[in-house]
This record gives structure tokens, C-alpha cells and sequence, in this order.
């Protein structure tokens, strides 16, 4: 990657460096598990059906930051960003994509079905606007109980087309839940293009607002931007007691469900624009220009890979089920 | 233990109320609930407001809500007044609640109940009184109920609302006036158990819901001529097939009933299931509503349903017995029954 330096260096304190790298590093580490996840897939090594969020890091990464451990998090088909985010172990995450037993849904699952309970990611569910109203469930349980924490889904321009989604709007608002609703609007729903899909005067703003539900918009591909906005929301959200939509504009890098960066269908989320508004390559060159050793930010990628590697070795040793683990789990047992 | 009469909608709302008492993760949701639904919550929203809930017109996000309550430890009871409407929550019940704890590879509860009124009631035609109860035997991963008399509901609901599973309770519409003595204190009731409600000899008889009802009083029609095994199939999913080739591996007869179309329906899987083990005697027979929409007009609905006379005629036959006449009158044909179950 080129990195047009600047002159004059912003100054910065050393606590900001430190938050600029680490939100780097965190986004970073999604990156490289999911670019090393896609050469296993090429080689045809994963026997899931994968949704890659390359491109998509700053809103799941940027979303969690601004969330307590104890705040739960739930995803949809595209959600290995999620799950990292929210502290799921990319270990277990590569053992379930390859089928192992050991893997977080002991290969039942797949990729589509990502979970890490230990970290609060409650789930992911890959029917779309499904997850809209099983996260209100979770908030309602948060209220319902008199917890401090709230509930925060993720799902994309698509899925907030489904009727449920918007059953839902009025559904939080009505019982005032602690639910924070993230659109991650990459314009896309599979191929399909967001102006072949919504009238030219629709406007998600005026929708969740005549929901009654507080509605802020945030770039997608910038983590301060995120991060800010989400966590304003999470502040809302947990004071009040009431429910928001975060609407995150983004790009995906990849095809649907595909590693292929083909273009026949974009239009301007082209090549040059996704990598020149990439929230990697904005942090990176935050951090050079505040003075961040530029080789410590390549050896620190390089120790993540390093890592990512020895968990798909670890991953591609581990045992398949065994036969009788088809019948088992169909119903939960005591 | 004390027992009294009751009727159907009391013994539902009975458990309900037990639930909430005894169970501070029981909560109840559904469009109309504070006002009673039929009568099953009569009175609960009064005693539990902030736990029995209405709810906006929202099928699929009701019931989605009430799967992400139950993932997180509560106990919810959702309350569909129409098979119809709970279809628009079809991805909720079948594809969230029936899958989450396989699709997480297990450790995954889902203690959901959801109360759905099916079938029957005069008047409600075509999209007001289907009867999709194959529909709900073939998910996988739910746990699918029917009770045919009042103890069997109170038992029913409290058993499902225990279990840390998906459970669908269909309720037919047409039993809500039936009654029984039924205990004061709570109790369950098998879930995924076949109930031998008559043991007999010579023909084994498979029904359920307010087929049981016509079931039973067909037998009265017969009187001692005839020595009828009767089962109540209590759950359709998983369907307790074992229960059912006990018996007639004994009677070597077997006669279902169903109180919708024969097409894809409860009776050809229960017959399937016994024939691929058991030789029989004679050709298993299925009585069920012809396979065409199920009316409006009493003209009409009088040759849709099987009857008690239907029934009482289709075992004498397959045992080679004489006719019975019975003229039914307008009340036994088209309105919902007072019986009083003994069984």
C-alpha cells in the first residue's frame, strides 16, 4: 500500500496514540483472519458457505468498543467481524468454518452460525431481518430482569427491507427496550443495487423516527465516526431506556458470499473508492502522519498473521465429528 | 388430589396462572391476551401486569421477541388466536426456535412456548379454520403437541412450559366448551407420549384433538358389540409411533382420524409408520376431510368433517358388523361441543 506522507505531523498525546492503535490493531486483526480465510476458501479447503466483511471492520469493530463486556451482541450471515469484535476466539471460529468438532458450533453450524456466549455474542442467524426481533427478545430479557446492559444487533440494507424489521421499530419502542439496531447499508442486498430496491423518496431517518426510535447516521468505513456515534447511542440507550438505529454507510469489498472483488455490478463503490475510503488504510494513515513507526505497524500485521496461521494449523488437525453427533442436539437435554 | 369440573379454556388459563405464580421467568405475550384470549387468560393481566403482555399485530416479531427472551433464560408463552396468523411467524417457530440449539452444536435452551387455536369453529371458512397440523409435524427441532380434553391441556402447558424446549401447543378452537374433573394442583403431562385412552381388542383407532372427541363418541354409538383400542396421538412431532404398533400388533386393524385433508396428513404418517414394521390384517383405512378447502356454509361443512357417525361406521365395516343409524341433528353437526370427558 502507498502512503502519501504528509509535511507537517499532527501532534498528538501519547493516550491518543495508544487509542488510534489499538482500534488499528483491533480492526487490523479482523482483516488479516479474514484475508487468510479467504485463500483457505480458494483452495477450497471450506466447506461453508461464507459471507466475507472485508471493508466492513470499522462498524463491528468501531460498535463493540463503544459496548461493556456485559452488553450482548448478536449477527447475521456476514458476521465473523462481529463475532471477533465482540472477543470471539478466532481459533474456534476457523474450526467450525472447516467442519472440525472443536469448532464454536462443533461443525454443525458454519460460518453463518457464529456464537461465543462466553463473550456475550449471543448468535448469529442468517435469515436476514430474523435477527431483528429475537435481539428485542434479548433486550427484553435485560429489562425484564433489571440489568445494566443492552443488546445490540447488526444486519445489513437488505434485511432492513423485511417486514419484520420494521414490526420490530415499533416493537422496541413500544416496550422501550435497551436495543441498539445497526444497519450496515453497503448498498447491496446479494447483487442487488439499494436504488433497484427502495423508492427515490425513501428514507430510513423519517421511518425510525415515526417509530419513535432515535436514528443516527455514521461512515462506515471511518472508526471514529462509528465508534462516536455508537457510543452516544449506547449512553441513549442505557439512560433511557429506549431504542436506537445507528445507520452505518460502507463498502463491501467482496462479492455476496464469495471472495471475488468483481465490479460488473458496482457502480460507485468501485475498486479505487473502497480502497481509498478503506478504514484500515484511514487509521494507518493516521497513525503515520501522528508518527507511528510505519514498520512497527508491518511487523505487528505480521505477528497477527503469524498467529491467524497457527490457528488454521491448529484448526486443520483438529478431528471431524463423528457420525453419531448428526442425531445429537435436536433437543436440548438437562 | 382435589379435583372439579372445569372447561378447556380454564384448565389452559389454570396452568397459566400456576405458571406465573410459581415462575417468576414466565411471562405471556399475544395480540389480546389482557382480555382474555377465549378465555384462556381471563383475568391473569389484572394479576400480572407487567408480565402478561399485549402486543401490536405483529406476528413474526412477537414471536421473535419471545425467542430471544427464551435464549436469554426466560419462559415465554406466545398466544396466536389463528393458525393462519402464527404462519407469518413460520421463521420464528421453524427456522429460529426449532434450529437454534442444533444449528450452536447443543447448550443452547430454547424454553419457548407457543399456544397456537387451530381448526374448527362454524362459520370461518376457507382462511379461518385450517388445520396445519402436518405442517407442524415435519420441523425438526420443534416439539409439537395437541390436547384433546382439558386435564390433558392444564398437564400439557405446564409440561411444555418446563421443558427447555421449543413447544407448539395447538389448541382446537372446537374443545374450548368441552369439560373434566381436572386437579386444582399442578401437574404435567408427558410431551412426546401416545396415550392409550381405551384398551380393546379388534381394532386400533389413532386420533387427536376434537378427532378424539368424535373418536369417543363413536364408540359410544357402538356400545359393547365392538372392542375398540383408542389412542390419543398427543404429539404429532416426534410422533410416537412405538405406543401405536404395540397396539396393533395385538388388533392387527388401524383406523386414523383426521379432522383436515387426508393430503400429506397426520393419519398417512402414522399409518406409514406402522407399516413399515407391522403386518396387518386388513388394509389400514384414513378417515379425514376431503381434499378441498374446508367451507363456510353448514350445507357444505356437513360433508367436510368426518363425524361420530363417520367413524362409528368406518369401524363396524372394517370388522365385517352391521350399520348403525344415527340421524345427526344441527347441534351435533355444526356447533362446538359441552362434552364431559372422562378420559
Amino acid at each position: 500500500m502507498a502512503i502519501k506522507r504528509t509535511t507537517k505531523k499532527k501532534s498528538r498525546s501519547a493516550a491518543e496514540v495508544r487509542d488510534l492503535v489499538s482500534a488499528y490493531k483491533r480492526m487490523l486483526s479482523v482483516r488479516v483472519a479474514q484475508e487468510e480465510l479467504v485463500k483457505l476458501y480458494l483452495e477450497k479447503k471450506i466447506f461453508s458457505m461464507v459471507h466475507f466483511y472485508i471493508g466492513q471492520e470499522a462498524v463491528a469493530v468501531g460498535v463493540c468498543d463503544a459496548l461493556r463486556k456485559s452488553d450482548k451482541v448478536m449477527g447475521n450471515h456476514r458476521s465473523h467481524g462481529h463475532y471477533l469484535a465482540k472477543g470471539g476466539s478466532f481459533r474456534t471460529l476457523v474450526c467450525e468454518l472447516l467442519g472440525r468438532a472443536n469448532g464454536s458450533a462443533h461443525g454443525k453450524g458454519g460460518s453463518m452460525h457464529m456464537i461465543a456466549k462466553g463473550a456475550n455474542f449471543v448468535g448469529s442467524t442468517p435469515l436476514l431481518g430474523s435477527v431483528a426481533p429475537i435481539a428485542a427478545g434479548v433486550a427484553f430479557e435485560q429489562k425484564y430482569s433489571g440489568r445494566d446492559s443492552i443488546t445490540a444487533a447488526f444486519y445489513g440494507d437488505g434485511a432492513s427491507e423485511e417486514g419484520v424489521v420494521y414490526e420490530t421499530y415499533n416493537l422496541a419502542a413500544l416496550y422501550k427496550l435497551p436495543l441498539l439496531l445497526v444497519v450496515e447499508n453497503n448498498f447491496l442486498s446479494i447483487n442487488s443495487k439499494i436504488k433497484d430496491r427502495r423508492s427515490a423518496r425513501y428514507s430510513l431517518k423519517t421511518i425510525v423516527e415515526g417509530f419513535g426510535l432515535r436514528y443516527e447516521r455514521a461512515d462506515g468505513n471511518d472508526y471514529d465516526d462509528v465508534h462516536a456515534k455508537a457510543r452516544e447511542l449506547a449512553e441513549y440507550i442505557r439512560t433511557r431506556q429506549a431504542p436506537a438505529v445507528l445507520e452505518c454507510t460502507v463498502y463491501r469489498h467482496m462479492a455476496h458470499s464469495t471472495p471475488l472483488t468483481e465490479e460488473t455490478y458496482r457502480e460507485e463503490d468501485k475498486l479505487e473508492n473502497r480502497l481509498a475510503n478503506d478504514a484500515l488504510k484511514r487509521k494507518f494513515d493516521q497513525l503515520v502522519t501522528a508518527g507511528y513507526s510505519e514498520k512497527k505497524l508491518f511487523a505487528m500485521k505480521e505477528a497477527m498473521r503469524t498467529s491467524v496461521l497457527q490457528d488454521i494449523e491448529f484448526a486443520q488437525k483438529s478431528p471431524f465429528p463423528s457420525k453419531k453427533e448428526l442425531f445429537t442436539d435436536m433437543y436440548f437435554r438437562q | 388430589m382435589t379435583e372439579r369440573i372445569i372447561k378447556y379454556a380454564d384448565a389452559i388459563k389454570e396452568a397459566g396462572d400456576q405458571l406465573l405464580a410459581s415462575d417468576p421467568r414466565v411471562f405471556v405475550l399475544g395480540l389480546g391476551v389482557p382480555q382474555g384470549a377465549g378465555g384462556t387468560t381471563t383475568g391473569l393481566h389484572q394479576k400480572y401486569p407487567t408480565r402478561v403482555l399485549d402486543t401490536p399485530t405483529s406476528e413474526a416479531s412477537l414471536t421473535g421477541l419471545a425467542v430471544g427472551a427464551a435464549i436469554s433464560g426466560l419462559r415465554p408463552i406466545v398466544h396466536h388466536d389463528r393458525v393462519e396468523f402464527s404462519l407469518l411467524a413460520a421463521d420464528q417457530m421453524f427456522t429460529q426456535a426449532a434450529k437454534w440449539n442444533y444449528m450452536f452444536g447443543g447448550g443452547n435452551p430454547v424454553p419457548l412456548t407457543v399456544r397456537i387455536v387451530i381448526g374448527r369453529q362454524w362459520g370461518n371458512g376457507p382462511q379461518h379454520s385450517q388445520a396445519f397440523y402436518s405442517m407442524f409435524g415435519s420441523v425438526r427441532g420443534l416439539k409439537v403437541v395437541i390436547p384433546s380434553t382439558p386435564r390433558m391441556a392444564k398437564g400439557l402447558l405446564i409440561a411444555a412450559v418446563r421443558d427447555p424446549n421449543p413447544v407448539i401447543m395447538l389448541e382446537p378452537r372446537w374443545l374450548y366448551g368441552t369439560k373434566q374433573s381436572v386437579p386444582t394442583a399442578m401437574y404435567e403431562e408427558p410431551l412426546s407420549r401416545a396415550r392409550v385412552v381405551r384398551k380393546g381388542r379388534d381394532i386400533t383407532v389413532v386420533a387427536y384433538g376434537d378427532g378424539l372427541l368424535a373418536a369417543l363418541e363413536a364408540c359410544t354409538l357402538i356400545g359393547k358389540d365392538v372392542s375398540v383400542e383408542l389412542i390419543d396421538l398427543v404429539s404429532i412431532n416426534p410422533l410416537d409411533i412405538g405406543t401405536i404398533q404395540k397396539s396393533v400388533r395385538k388388533t392387527g386393524r388401524l383406523l386414523t382420524i383426521d379432522t383436515t385433508s387426508e393430503a400429506f396428513g397426520v393419519g398417512s404418517e402414522v399409518i406409514a409408520g406402522v407399516m413399515k414394521k407391522l403386518p396387518l390384517k386388513q388394509t389400514p383405512v384414513s378417515l379425514a376431510a376431503p381434499d378441498v378447502p374446508c367451507p363456510t356454509s353448514t350445507a357444505l361443512t356437513e360433508f367436510w368433517y368426518p363425524t361420530k357417525v363417520d367413524v362409528a361406521l368406518m369401524i363396524l365395516r372394517m370388522l365385517g358388523k352391521p350399520a348403525i343409524k344415527h340421524k345427526l341433528s344441527f347441534a351435533e353437526l355444526h356447533l362446538a361441543p359441552s362434552y364431559l370427558h372422562t378420559v
